[in-house]
């Protein structure tokens, strides 16, 4: 991207409270007309970076470019009408009705000796009805719900006619219906009228499924700036918020998500207890069924594999989720030779196989071939949900013959998933 | 109906009603003189409208006292009131506090000790014709004004905690000083307590003339940061993101309105109630706007003091009343009846 495409531009910025540095060496450029979601934990310094490009915050090393513009040559005004900030939330210490509020946006156009003028009441005018508030324009702001004050601010913020919209938490007090609403406000502004966007949501989903770009903060440092794609990962979050999370993708708008990871009290003991005497451990796949066990071993510490499934199994996608190695095999089509002897490599090199409950065909058969394999080699060898084998059997009673046979070898049959993380210990 | 279309309205009646209550005033007292005369009179001291003014059939008496004893007291009074009035309605933003009154920083233990030294240990003919206490006074409350705000300065950031609180902690120091002094002159006494509760009874055009430019000025100066005050009130950051110099705004405005204060202190004594209530009535006649807020509740500040003094004056003829107690015991209920007819939030 061109230089003069960037609207704002962060050069080696630093800032300290004291002694305790908040910023340390940032440097970013934001384009016009992006959508910037700025994330990390709290104290990671979100807020100072927007109070800093706001010039609330103005004992800074580095420099600050706006339009091009140093930062610190720019008057109040100036700055005002480049860039408004949604707070998340004010409160004025007096009972300005709605429509003296959001005309107080128009304060950087109008002249310590002038007066408004029609282009000022256009404005403002506008700002109230592209968020709905001119029905209430009389109205007093201390009167009005939590939801109709922010829209008041937003309108505050919208009457600057500014290229540039900083939000700072703007939604995260209020109802999941106002914070879809104000979304798609931002979003509409950012599409129809090129506004450049820089936000911080406490939501890490909100953030990323309306940004462009998201830029990841972690004490004080960028610890990854880029596109959703490039910086929204397990590691990443994993890094940056310390909590372990599941990254999947939405099925209707293809997004990225992010879903945390809770365990339960009794999970959480037994990997506490630690020190398991299976810590490798292969999954049989297929059809979903293996899913659940795979997320939990998986938050529970073992070292995982899965096969052989086919590319286009759930299973498979909660493997790439994990970044866990597979054997995979195509769709439609009978376990080749390759993957089943990767799939009996995964075998020999785990201390356990587990095998959920998964429907049997002629197509997938040799991996029961593979588990019955494993007994032989004396793995330790789970078989969930044995009694609804007969169900899930479409080989003509091969499949559950065969079950039969390996709980006959040593097999240990459990009827539900924490049942497994007992036995494996 | 738009901002300045509004202040036009109100400022405008809030004259007419001023200029009545002038002829009202003046005409009343020991000497009753009747209001066409007391017009007459008046019209003529008026530049321009003087020529076509026939004053002869008038006793000499009446225009004497007309003109050089209730006219200087009448104008001195509204001015005061126009001053203490305005400096409450920007302490009142810039605390965002609905206790903050003119001496909220201190400014009248200032004026009242400046006063007590004056009148114990200067004798003197005063300065510019105006007399030696007023000048004391005005030093002690511009003395107590740049203490405290050096005080609370911070790094260049003025920080209304402090300034609050080395406010009450001077003013108590001073107060105390001024009540050591009355205890060491006891023959004294009388005199610096009916100072300090204030009062016009010392007028003169000769203070006025000092006083009404001065604050005229200040107060026209501090009219121009009115939208500004609006702003702050949302919290100074916020102040700053909608284009607001918040810290060089607030220490102008802190200046201007301790200047008017001290100004207004040390021609009248401490005059409680007036600007602390003035700016509360008109926020509920007109709303929480400064633009109109504060050239309204400039006027009616006049107009409130008006009244009081002419009551002050006259209740208890041949008596005076320290103005004072008539703008508490007045203007008091009339606030609380405001208060509890509206039942708006005001702050």
């Amino acid at each position: 991207m061109a230089v003069d495409e960037n609207i704002i531009s962060v050069k080696n910025l630093n800032f300290s409270y004291g002694k305790k540095k908040i910023l340390d060496d940032v440097s970013f450029n934001v384009g016009k007309g992006d959508f910037i979601s700025i994330l990390g934990p709290n104290g990671a310094g979100k807020s100072t970076i927007v109070n800093l490009i706001s010039s609330i915050l103005k004992d800074y090393e580095g420099r600050i470019e706006v339009g091009g513009r140093n930062l610190r040559r720019l008057n109040s005004k100036d700055v005002a009408k480049m860039m408004a900030v949604v707070p998340q939330y004010t409160d004025p210490g007096f009972s300005f009705t709605v429509a003296e509020m959001v005309m107080m946006g128009r304060n950087p156009y109008i002249s310590r000796f002038g007066t408004e003028r029609k282009e000022d009441y256009h404005a403002a005018d506008e700002a109230m009805e592209k968020t709905k508030i001119l029905t209430f324009a009389n109205r007093k702001f201390s009167e009005l719900s939590g939801g109709e004050k922010q829209r008041v601010i937003i309108a505050q913020a919208l009457a600057q006619d500014s290229p540039i919209l900083l939000l700072d938490e703007p939604t995260s007090h209020l109802d999941i219906n106002f914070q879809i609403e104000f979304m798609n406000l931002f979003l509409d502004l950012n599409k129809r009228e090129k506004k450049t966007i820089i936000g911080i949501f406490q939501d890490i989903n909100l953030a990323i499924q309306n940004s462009q770009k998201i830029m990841l903060l972690k004490e004080g440092r960028i610890f990854s700036f880029g596109s959703v794609e490039d910086t929204i990962n397990r590691e990443n979050i994993k890094n940056v918020f310390g909590s372990d999370v599941f990254i999947g993708r939405n099925p209707v708008t293809g997004n990225l998500y992010v879903s945390p990871v809770f365990n339960t009290a009794i999970e959480r003991d037994i990997i506490a207890q630690g020190a398991n005497k299976c810590s490798r451990v292969h999954v049989i796949g297929g059809g979903g069924a293996a899913s659940q066990v795979i997320s939990l071993l998986h938050s529970s510490g073992y070292v995982i594999s899965c096969g052989v499934i086919n590319t286009l199994d759930s299973d498979l996608d909660t493997a790439r989720m994990l970044e866990i190695p597979y054997a995979a095999e195509a769709p439609f089509s009978p376990i080749s030779l390759d993957s089943q002897n990767k799939n009996f490599e995964f075998i020999k090199s785990s201390d356990a196989v587990i095998l959920p409950a998964v429907e049997f065909g002629p197509g997938n058969f040799s991996n029961l071939l593979s588990v019955n394999k494993a007994i032989g080699l004396r793995k330790k060898v789970i078989i969930i949900d044995k009694e609804n084998i007969r169900k899930r059997d479409h080989t003509d009673g091969k499949a559950e013959k065969l079950y039969g046979k390996m709980i006959k070898n040593g097999a240990i049959a459990v009827e539900t998933i924490n049942e497994v993380l007992k036995q494996l210990q | 109906m738009r901002t300045g279309t509004r202040t036009l309205k109100y400022i405008v009646i809030l004259l007419i009603i001023l200029g009545l209550i002038i002829i009202v005033a003046a005409s009343t007292g020991a000497v009753k003189i009747s209001l066409k005369d007391t017009g007459l009179i008046m019209a003529s001291r008026i530049p321009g409208i003087n020529r076509y003014i026939n004053t002869d059939l008038i006793d000499y008496q009446d225009i004497v006292i007309i003109s050089q004893i209730r006219l200087p007291r009448i104008f001195l009074s509204i001015f005061v009131g126009m001053a203490l009035a305005g400096a409450g309605v920007i302490f009142q933003g810039l605390f965002r506090n609905p206790m903050a009154d003119p001496y909220v920083i201190g400014v009248s233990s200032g004026a009242a000790l400046g006063a007590t030294i004056g009148l114990v240990f200067v004798t003197g003919a005063g300065l510019l014709g105006v007399s030696t206490i007023t000048v004391f006074a005005l030093l002690g409350a511009l003395g107590t004004t740049f203490l405290v705000y050096n005080i609370s300065r911070i790094r260049g950031k003025v920080s209304v905690i402090t300034l609050l609180l080395s406010g009450i902690a001077l003013s108590a120091m001073l107060s105390a000083i001024t009540y050591f002094i009355m205890i060491l002159r006891t023959q004294d006494m009388a005199k610096i307590v009916f100072w300090v509760m204030g009062g016009f009874t010392s007028a003169t055009w000769g203070n006025f003339n000092v006083l009404a430019p001065i604050v005229t000025v200040l107060i026209i100066i501090s009219g121009f940061f009115m939208r500004d005050l609006n702003i702050i009130s949302l919290g100074d950051e916020r102040a700053v993101q909608l284009g607001v110099q918040t810290d060089r705004v607030k220490k102008i405005l802190l200046i201007l309105a301790s200047l008017i204060a001290a100004v207004a202190v040390s021609m009248s004594g401490v005059i409680g109630f007036v600007g602390l209530i003035t700016p509360h009535i008109l926020r509920l006649l007109v709303g929480p706007d400064h633009k109109i807020l504060y050239p309204t509740s400039v006027i009616a500040g006049g107009i409130f003091m008006l009244m009081s003094d002419t009551l002050a004056r006259t209740v208890l003829m041949p008596r005076e009343i320290p103005v004072g107690i008539i703008t508490s015991i007045a203007g008091v209920p009339f606030f609380l009846y405001l208060l509890l007819k509206s039942k708006k939030q005001i702050f």
